[in-house]
């Protein structure tokens, strides 16, 4: 039975409103469970080129893979729809979950030889208070609360499905997406290295680093280049 | 404080039911031979298997009791009711780890190692291969013996855990040949002062009732007891007043084996002060009581929190496996071009993933076939940003 | 103080900066025996948070949701803020300097006999104002109430002033001349409810993280957000429209987006010419500003100039929202006025979701350049040259209006006048000059010529290294006291813990001070309490009137809005609602003012523009959050933000380390090269001290109005530095959990190329 602040509460993501802050790593670490390990990924995507930044917390999947291919059995899902961090006792730091997760969250404590993740701040979640990461989020890329209320804010839609390759993953964590969108498709065509990672210079919108494409304007390069020297001095 | 919730954890292996059924697509065409052959066989020798193997372990305990013990000649009858426990532990020991081997990550880990050791299976381009034997003996002394692993967690911990488990090493490794009639105390008709152990019906050691030795060896399920109860009072410490532990635990699976280790401890000290201070005062009733309190902590053995003596046996696998891994050639990442793994590693995930029936696979417009474990746990998380920036072109 | 009797790495090893992980017993996961509602010390949004308090220390925090402000949102820096508390580097007892060691530690009364002595000793040779007081902004309205206070009636000198000038004052001086009252005039609930967004200069992501969630609840509500600044921030990687600005142009890109208004009759004519003055010439200035002048001049594209106005132009609800990014300049106020323009032109303000804000950089930002700290200010935002005003608060404080000295010397002139030989001491608290005013040689040098230099603070910081006496003061969490947010909403903040050792708290320390020169009577309080109730008399009447405050009231309501003139006044969330403005006749008044070049603008040798900011890990100098580890690790130290395109002309790699220098000095750091900022222009942010200061290079040219300094806008040049050993050039002393009581050491001279030339 999932306990009724899980059904009123949800958590919901949307990682193009991260300002990349780190508000949410710093406060990961206050949590009990793990205190002194933060357990959210915040990375840029690309600094060279732009500032996008992205949180990634667990998404809890109703059918973990980390814990399916878990040699150890030591991944556990409880009641609510948690995915646990690995149990201390089992865990034989294979590493197995870590390669396996599709939304690369679980981290690998080396020194420990155990897999800590996400919990979904159990300790706070179980005695109904929000997770930190999503109480501290300055941008609320990272939000917890109630269904209706998100609806009635965003223009967003909250979607907890996701399409990689032929595999279907759905998530108790929701990810904010375009109205029209069901499910999330990963698609990696657009995204593939090569041998370096390279932003597609395809994206329109947003003035964003995929390729600063602002400092590139013939403009400014003129600007920037044949009057190094200010010439209208007034 | 927070009530010790009753939640039923689900474990992923008590939820899976044998057969592996894979979700696959028919008219995908990457759906290797290998892997259907491998769901067939499984599905119908799992269960089998593991009771055969359970049956097994059964058999030999039997047989070890009756031979160990000379024809029954050295066993103690009123040690009965502990063989009867440890035989049908034996067997479920047997079941439930063949059932936890069996299943397709386990499964890999075990038989990559038993590769190693006869040198055999896939091949990777190697800057040097680390003796698997050598891996394996290094692991076990320092993550069995030493267990350093906890140690880094905290000493705390470290101190708490050497001492139950070695505490309960050492009551189990008198108990059980005692049990088993494999070793008995005799005394030489000559010489009422000395004693002997005899195990397996020859003498292998003489002593002085007076010496230290004797002393050791009629209290050392006393001195076990002690290390055991030192462990068990800081577990529970513990388990009171860590706030991060408090909200994960559960009565099943963190306090229960406190409890069942903590009234064995317990009884078995107050069978020693009974016949030693008190001339057996309720020592009757108190054999029972023990007796009942080991066959509960036998039992709950293979189906709690203790079954980890016997799974972090895969550790030793594990490391081995790594390390071997980490001196071969490494996968690259197709998203941000860096080494993620080992490739060895990715490749078995990959067939893990298949017998678990995930299908992360992607086909490209000319039929090639992508897989998403090609691409590394950052890769990932910046494809999921990427994506979802693209959806709502920001 | 003479020079330094030690290396400053010595001081380094001391007293720090040293990284405190957790606290000193390690993780406490215990129950706390008390939680305590108050506010993050950093910064103006004034985020509530509560405190975990066990045994008299800080173990942790916990958000506080019901403050409705940020409603348990914190940034980086308020979840660890904690960790100053019970830090290794805390002084803990009054220190005073000792040729050996550098300091040794003494007991207050030898602490204070020193200071006094000394105090009177300068005055009487050299004259009461040649002693100087330096405040600072991060400190409660009740301390700068007190500072001021204390500067003209207990030391009696004109020359007290604040490190606000350093930040907001360009954004207060344009106000008062174009409102006559120096607020933002809207709380940021409005932000939501506006349609088009300008940010100007401000990267507040980094440096106001919290009002994010406002940006984007009114993006989510059809708002358009321009975002004018020379680097790509994390706001205006998703922003509407870009306009990446030169440094130091922004006076011309804001006349350039008027003109359009005009042009395409986007104005408010009625509006103009009901209430406001100047118009007329505004309109006038602004008529050469096309789109291709402005892309002349700014090195913004003039179809983006166009788009501006036409993002600007014809909307119903409207918020700027500018910072440091237009402030920091020799004119930093014409700056803010055209700017304002935009505002007063449509006539969006003085209504719901229309209005302008200043992001505020410092705590205390807002009260503190309230309350008789500045130079030319009495309580109350008073005029210090005014008879009446100067009247009205002698009488407050019982002394005769000729006994208050008139107005006196600016922060950065009171650096220059010790340099000069005209101030010979000094008294400051919460203030570290050497790591924020600019040109940091210039200011090392004349600390240098100080007879006395006695010092305030809770961490021996970069600059209390040259004081004779340093009195060991209170944090944040120490005290108990009022703040001024950015939107003037007056909040409460609560003790939490007693100051360690024997440590008092700063309010107590300056009374004592003011008793020892003679001046108990004035100074005569119990707690703090008293300061804000005579602070809130001194106020009534004037413009910044907080007399219908009280603490409890204050408490009660989440905080008040001044002005607040009687206990019956909600306070005023909004200003000019009822189109009044607080000049005699009631009209705001705008200002025009041509493009004028920065003081130092690029030339051959200096062909790169220079800039300087924060970082969203670090606080002003550093004196706190470079302490904290997890902060310091999250941006370890000062890099070289620099375009590829500038790179490549340059042969630099990222990563490579790099020689910056201007005409004022140099400093040595690994270059960032990134496409997110413009190719002319290169970035480092200002957190950090001695060789890493940013401010070696940046340029003291004051304006004329405010004072301010040209942080922003210097020329500079960039050499890679072909035999640098490693990316990372360790900062002395900085090393997890180290004591300050570890053994001196004697540092050999630093290698001679990574000192200044």
């Amino acid at each position: 039975m999932v306990s009724s602040f899980f059904q009123e509460n949800e958590f919901f993501l949307d990682q193009s409103r991260c300002i990349g802050c780190q508000a949410c790593v710093q406060a990961c670490g206050e949590c009990d469970t793990h205190r002194g390990h933060a357990m959210i990924h915040l990375e840029y995507i690309d600094r060279p080129t732009g500032v996008q930044t992205a949180p990634v917390v667990c998404m809890h999947c109703e059918d973990p893979t980390c814990a399916k291919v878990c040699p150890a059995d030591a991944i556990k899902q409880d009641d609510d729809g948690i995915v646990h961090s690995a149990a201390k006792p089992r865990c034989v730091s294979c590493s197995n979950c870590v390669i396996a997760c599709p939304f690369g969250v679980p981290k690998m404590n080396q020194g420990y030889e155990l897999m800590m993740k996400c919990d979904m701040c159990y300790d706070r979640t179980s005695v109904g208070k929000k997770p930190m990461c999503a109480t501290v989020c300055p941008s609320d890329a990272l939000f917890f609360g109630k269904r209706e209320e998100i609806e009635r804010i965003r223009q967003e839609k909250p979607v907890n499905e996701f399409q990689f390759g032929m595999q279907t993953v759905k998530t108790k964590v929701n990810m904010m997406t375009a109205p029209e969108a069901d499910n999330v498709p990963v698609d990696i065509s657009d995204f593939m290295a090569g041998s370096t990672f390279q932003l597609p210079q395809s994206r329109s919108g947003a003035p964003d680093a995929a390729l600063s494409a602002v400092f590139e304007l013939p403009e400014i390069v003129r600007l920037a280049k044949d009057q190094p020297v200010e010439e209208l001095h007034v | 404080m927070r009530d010790i919730r009753k939640k039923i954890l689900i474990f992923r292996q008590e939820t899976w039911s044998g057969p592996f059924t894979a979700k696959t697509d028919s008219s995908a065409p990457h759906t290797s031979e290998r892997t259907v052959t491998f769901q067939v066989t499984m599905s119908q020798n799992a269960q089998a298997r593991a009771l055969a193997i359970g049956a097994t372990a059964a058999l030999l305990t039997v047989g070890g009791i009756y031979f160990g013990s000379g024809q029954l000649e050295h066993f103690d009858p009123a040690l009965f009711w502990y063989a009867i426990a440890s035989v049908l532990a034996a067997f479920a020991v047997g079941y439930r780890f063949t059932l936890w081997a069996s299943r397709p990550p386990s499964r890999m880990y075990f038989k990559r190692a038993l590769q190693m050791l006869l040198r055999s299976g896939p091949k990777y381009a190697a800057a040097k291969a680390p003796s698997a034997e050598v891996e394996i003996a290094k692991s076990a002394a320092v993550n069995f013996g030493a267990q350093n692993f906890i140690r880094k967690r905290s000493y705390f911990r470290w101190i708490m855990h050497l001492c139950l488990s070695g505490g309960c090493t050492l009551a189990f490794a008198v108990t059980f040949p005692l049990v088993f009639g494999w070793i008995h105390f005799g005394t030489p008709l000559d010489d009422a002062e000395t004693y002997q152990v005899i195990a397996f019906g020859i003498t292998v050691d003489t002593f002085s009732i007076h010496s230290v030795k004797a002393f050791l060896a009629f209290n050392a399920l006393n001195i076990a007891a002690v290390f055991v109860l030192i462990g068990l009072v800081m577990a529970g410490y513990r388990r009171l007043t860590d706030a991060g532990e408090r909200a994960v635990q559960t009565f099943y699976e963190d306090i229960l084996p406190l409890i069942l280790i903590a009234a064995v401890t317990v009884t078995g000290i107050a069978l020693t002060i009974s016949y030693k201070f008190f001339d057996g005062l309720y020592h009757g009733s108190m054999v029972w009581i023990h007796l009942i309190t080991v066959v509960a902590l036998i039992f709950y053995i293979p189906f709690g929190k203790l079954f980890h003596m016997f799974q972090r046996s895969c550790a030793l696998a594990v490391t081995a496996y790594k390390k071997k891994g980490g001196a071969e050639a490494q996968a690259k990442c197709l998203v941000t071009g860096e080494d993620y793994a080992p490739q060895r590693h990715v490749d078995d995930l990959k067939i893990v993933l298949d017998q678990l029936g995930f299908n992360y696979r992607y086909t490209t417009e000319d039929g090639q076939e992508v897989h998403y474990q090609d691409i590394s746990p950052k890769g990932r998380r910046r494809l999921i940003a990427l994506n979802q920036g693209k959806a709502l072109k920001r | 103080m003479a020079k330094l009797s030690l290396p400053e790495e010595s001081y380094a090893d001391q007293f720090g900066p040293h990284l405190n992980y957790q606290p000193e017993d390690g993780w406490d996961t215990r129950e706390p025996d008390k939680l305590v509602d108050t506010h993050c010390c950093f910064c103006g949004v004034q985020c509530g948070v509560t405190l975990k308090v066990k045994e008299n220390k800080v173990i942790g925090f916990e958000p506080r949701e019901d403050f409705p402000v940020n409603k348990g949102k914190l940034c980086p820096k308020g979840v660890k803020r904690y960790l100053q508390n019970e830090h290794p580097d805390r002084l803990k007892s009054p220190l005073v300097a000792d040729s050996i060691t550098g300091f040794r530690k003494a007991s207050w009364d030898e602490a204070y006999s020193k200071t006094a002595d000394e105090i009177k000793r300068i005055q009487e040779k050299y004259g009461k104002d040649a002693f100087a007081f330096l405040g600072g902004a991060s400190m409660t309205n009740e301390k700068a109430y007190l500072n001021g206070k204390f500067a003209r009636v207990a030391l009696q000198t004109a020359n007290i002033d604040y490190n606000g000038r350093l930040c907001m004052v360009s954004a207060g001086a344009a106000n008062k001349i174009a409102f006559g009252i120096d607020r933002a005039a809207n709380p940021w609930s409005d932000i939501p409810k506006a349609k088009t967004i300008i940010l100007a200069g401000t990267n507040l992501a980094e440096c106001f993280p919290v009002l994010t969630q406002y940006i984007w609840q009114a993006r989510d509500n059809g708002a358009k957000i321009i975002v004018i600044d020379p680097r790509i921030t994390p706001i205006a990687r998703t922003a509407d429209l870009f306009l990446p600005v030169k440094p130091g142009r922004d006076s011309a890109l804001a006349n350039g987006i008027l003109h359009q208004l005009i042009k395409n009759d986007w104005i408010d004519q009625d509006y103009l010419d009901n209430h406001t003055d100047g118009w007329d010439e505004v309109a006038a200035t602004v008529e050469k500003f096309t789109p291709e002048y402005t892309e002349k001049i700014t090195g913004v594209p003039a179809a983006s100039v166009v788009k501006a106005g036409e993002l600007w132009g014809p909307v119903d609800t409207s918020m700027l929202l500018h910072a440091r990014g237009i402030e920091h300049h020799t004119k930093g106020v014409e700056n803010v006025l055209s700017y304002m323009n935009l505002v007063l032109a449509t006539g969006r303000i003085g209504k719901e979701g229309c209005g302008y804000g200043s992001i505020t950089g410092q705590g205390n930002g807002q009260g503190g350049r309230e309350h008789g700290q500045r130079c030319n200010q009495l309580p109350g935002g008073r005029d210090i040259n005014n008879k009446e005003h100067r009247e009205h608060i002698a009488k407050i404080w019982g002394v005769e209006e000729q006994s208050l000295p008139y107005e006196g010397l600016t922060a950065c002139e009171i650096i220059d006048a010790i340099e000069e030989g005209k101030i010979k001491g000094l008294l400051s608290i919460s203030f570290n000059p050497l790591v924020s005013i600019p040109d940091s040689d210039r200011t090392r040098k004349a600390l240098e010529k100080l007879e006395f230099f006695g010092c305030i603070d809770f961490f021996m910081n970069e600059t209390a290294r040259y004081a004779d006496v340093v009195l060991a003061g209170s944090l944040q969490e120490e005290d108990e006291g009022t703040v001024t947010t950015g939107e003037g909403r007056c909040v409460k903040l609560n003790q939490s813990v007693t100051p360690p050792g024997d440590a008092k708290t700063d309010w107590q320390i300056i009374c004592d001070l003011a008793a020892r020169l003679g001046k108990k009577d004035y100074f005569d309080y119990t707690n703090t309490g008293q300061i804000f109730e005579e602070l809130a008399r001194a106020s009534a009447g004037g413009v910044n009137d907080y007399s219908g405050m009280t603490w409890e009231r204050i408490e009660q309501e989440q905080g008040v809005f001044w002005p607040c003139p009687s206990p019956s006044h909600p306070g005023t969330p909004r200003l000019f609602e009822d189109k009044k403005f607080y000049h005699p006749n009631g009209r705001a008044k705008m200002k025009g003012f041509d493009y004028r070049p920065p003081a130092e603008d690029v030339c051959e040798e200096y062909p790169i523009m220079y800039t300087t900011g924060r970082v969203v890990s670090q606080y002003l100098s550093g004196t706190q959050t470079r302490r904290i580890g997890s902060l310091v690790d999250q941006y370890p130290e000062p890099l070289c933000e620099m375009h590829p395109m500038l790179a490549e002309q340059l042969g630099i790699k990222d990563g490579d380390t790099v020689k910056v220098s201007s005409r004022r000095g140099s400093i040595i750091l690994p270059a960032q090269v990134v496409q997110t900022i413009r190719p002319d222009t290169v970035f480092i942010p200002y957190h950090w001290a001695d060789k890493k200061a940013a401010n070696q290079l940046t340029n003291r040219k004051l304006d004329p109005i405010s004072k301010i300094p040209e942080f922003k806008i210097c020329a500079c040049k960039v050499e890679k530095l072909e035999d640098a050993p490693t990316k990372f050039i360790p900062l002395a002393g900085q090393i997890a959990g180290k004591p300050p009581s570890a053994p001196v050491k004697f540092y050999p001279k630093p290698p001679e190329r990574f000192a200044n030339s």
